[in-house]
């Protein structure tokens, strides 16, 4: 499951343990392919990481505080703190590897 | 949507082969590339060494692969894929503006000549773009730049001139457009592509022309950028000797695959794709 963030509201990603959040807008045509791929991924690690969608376009402060300058940006957030990101559409393989490097299973 | 067997993409010996072979497989194939097929084989002078066509020319030749494709059915889809997105159990193609998919893909897209310029790696997704009409609705009103190295760069710069707000284009080979209104041909060497957070301007030697985005315009992109997430070493993309590449589903043959650059290696290595592809399907099917 996806939690999308709504007016720059992110005191539960920081509250989390692990925390992904995909930060993409409409128009972007990476970010769309990206989107049913990190669905996946949110529903085969549910449990161990929280999964958040910010739009850019909503969420402009957000984008600017987490210095988002590409998208689709992935940042990996853990205790509240961002630890990696990753830039761009990837297979998911490659964002379970992304993610499993932070995250102990 | 239709979901296709197998993606083809690149109309030269390799792709023609692959496409041969899969369909007289039975699969679904959908072949991408140039409708009379590549432009280099057309343009070679004379071909020596293909079995069955001794001292044909690259008009021959092209003909003869034309001919072949004809026969079995087969056409060509006139579109450049500028992405291919590995969704898991099957590819999207970003083919101009549309989405075509597919559950296995064959690259035999040739060698990309050339460097990128300094900078477009570093801009790339931020600024920099492959595709105008992808990406052209991002920059409305506003002004871009076109690095254009063929005459279909000209086409996509004169539909660009209809959504932003200046077109400044640098031809890099006989082709430019026809200079109107907002759309200026710049007679000048892209040296780089500058900026700070996003790309902001093209440098050349006779300073820097600033604008919101630039497209780079070639005839192929580099498999690194046309696939995320492939494996490539230098230009060429890593295969194994049954064609696959790091990501499954995925095939790659042809020049793209490695050298010799020959053409009866291509075709040869298209046929292993198609085959390997077949398998990949089948195996999929059973589950």
């Amino acid at each position: 499951m996806i939690t999308k963030i709504e007016n720059e509201k992110f005191d539960e990603v920081l509250s989390a343990k692990y925390a992904l959040v995909d930060f993409s807008a409409t128009w972007c045509g990476p970010c769309r392919m990206l989107a049913p791929v990190i669905d996946e991924l949110s529903d085969e690690l549910d449990g161990t990481v929280e999964f958040f969608n910010a739009d850019v376009d909503d969420n402009m402060g957000l984008a600017q505080k987490y210095g988002i300058s590409s998208i689709p940006a992935l940042i990996l957030f853990k205790d509240g703190k961002p630890v990696d990101s990753m830039v761009g559409f990837r297979p998911k393989e490659d964002l379970r590897a992304f993610i499993e490097n932070t995250v102990e299973a | 949507m239709e979901r296709y067997d197998i993606a083809v993409i690149g109309a030269g010996p390799a792709g023609v082969s692959a496409a041969i072979t899969a369909t007289i497989r039975n699969k679904s194939v959908v072949l991408i590339g140039s409708p009379k097929i590549s432009d280099k084989v057309r343009k070679a002078h004379r071909i020596d060494n293909y079995p069955g066509l001794p001292a044909a020319t690259g008009e021959q030749f092209a003909d003869a692969l034309k001919a072949h494709l004809d026969s079995l059915n087969i056409g060509i889809t006139e579109k450049r894929v500028s992405a291919v997105y590995a969704m898991g159990s099957f590819f999207s193609l970003q083919a101009d503006e549309d989405m075509i998919e597919a559950n296995a893909v064959i690259l035999a897209t040739g060698v990309t000549a050339g460097k990128p310029l300094p900078g477009e790696d570093k801009f790339l997704g931020r600024g920099v773009s492959y595709c105008a009409t992808c990406d052209a609705r991002l920059y409305a009103g506003r002004p871009v730049a076109v690095i254009g190295y063929n005459a279909e760069s000209v086409k996509e710069a004169e539909f660009l001139s209809e959504i932003v707000s200046e077109v400044e284009y640098f031809p890099m080979t006989g082709s430019a457009p026809e200079e109107r209104g907002n759309l200026k041909v710049i007679r000048e060497i892209p040296r780089g592509i500058t900026g700070g957070l996003k790309a902001s301007a093209v440098a050349t030697d006779a300073g820097e022309h600033p604008c919101d985005c630039v497209f780079v315009l070639r005839d192929a992109v580099a498999p690194d950028k046309l696939v995320p997430g492939l494996k490539t070493e230098g230009a060429h993309v890593v295969v194994d000797i049954s064609m696959k590449t790091n990501l499954p589903g995925l095939f790659a043959c042809g020049d793209i695959a490695g050298k010799p650059y020959q053409y009866i290696k291509a075709a040869g290595q298209g046929n292993i794709a198609a085959l390997s592809a077949v398998e990949y399907l089948d195996n999929n099917k059973k589950g």
